[in-house]
């Protein structure tokens, strides 16, 4: 069984993606490559759904921030929903929930393109 | 197992040859071997983090990439810690100093690395590096409860 798949759909112009599994340093490439994917058709509009992840190291992090500052400047921006407590442990330990969004649902993550303020966890 | 008061001794050894595929073993491992230790489920899988993390380096750094090496692991479930010693003959690379992440400045220059020691560091209670012979060897310490509970007092 792969340690990690990502799918990826479509909704009201947000792109989720769904990785599923372990990103680590064997499997941050497929990541990776679903955001750039995201990138490459113009999407700048990103939810990652934290349901099916297990677990994130540093490679993980890394593929979010090796993007974020071309989203932003494209006027888009990278947010996460439904981390378990484990991938939401991690994130605060680097401080990525100040430079990350974090929302509850993914349903809130993409409705907070939509609005002015989300209800999600604002950055610093 | 926290209540040994005997001399230390690796409880449980692991070789897995240099490749990244192997890293999930590593995990796997390190999450068992440190529940077994008094960790409770949380925490054992953020020590297995910091393995992950520890092993990646060695094999990205020490062997860059190189995957016909190996990476030796030593766990040591002591009464009032578990070690673990993550050993390797790649080249010596100096992990002295501990990166301060600056998000915003890693942002920035679209950085993706450098976040591997500080969450070792944040993680575990000590993390230290030497050379051993021909051998790179980082030592990771982690306080079991009994032991945090005894420091309160």
């Amino acid at each position: 069984m792969s340690e990690l798949s990502v799918e990826s759909h479509e909704r009201e112009g947000v792109v989720l993606l769904y990785p599923s599994g372990f990103i680590n340093a064997h499997t941050v490439r497929l990541f990776e490559g679903a955001l750039q994917k995201a990138l490459d058709g113009g999407c700048y509009q990103i939810v990652v759904s934290g349901v099916g992840l297990r677990y994130v190291a540093s490679a993980g992090l890394g593929a979010l921030m090796g993007v974020i500052e071309e989203v932003r400047t494209n006027g888009g921006d990278i947010r996460l929903a439904e981390l378990n407590e484990t991938v939401r442990n991690i994130f605060e330990m680097l401080g990525f929930n100040h430079l990350y969004r974090i929302f509850p649902s993914e349903q809130e993550a993409v409705l907070s393109f939509r609005e002015a303020s989300g209800r999600g966890r604002a950055p610093a | 197992m926290t209540e040994k008061r005997r001399r230390p001794q690796p409880d449980v050894l692991l070789r897995v040859p240099s490749g990244t595929e192997f890293l999930a073993a590593i995990r796997d491992t390190t999450k068992r071997v440190a529940e077994l230790a008094g960790l409770d489920a949380a925490t054992a899988e953020q020590v297995a983090l910091a393995v992950d993390e520890a092993s990646t380096n060695v094999i990205e750094h020490a062997y860059g990439g190189a995957r016909d090496r190996f990476v030796d692991l030593a766990f040591t479930c002591e009464p009032d810690a578990l070690l673990v010693e993550i050993v390797d003959d790649g080249r010596p690379v100096d992990r002295s100093a501990v990166p301060r992440v600056d998000l915003r400045r890693y942002a920035r220059e679209r950085r993706r690395g450098g976040f591997g020691m500080h969450l070792m560091g944040r993680i575990m209670d000590r993390v230290s590096f030497r050379r051993r012979g021909r051998s790179n060897v980082c030592c990771m310490v982690k306080k079991l409860p009994a032991a945090e509970g005894r420091e309160a007092r």
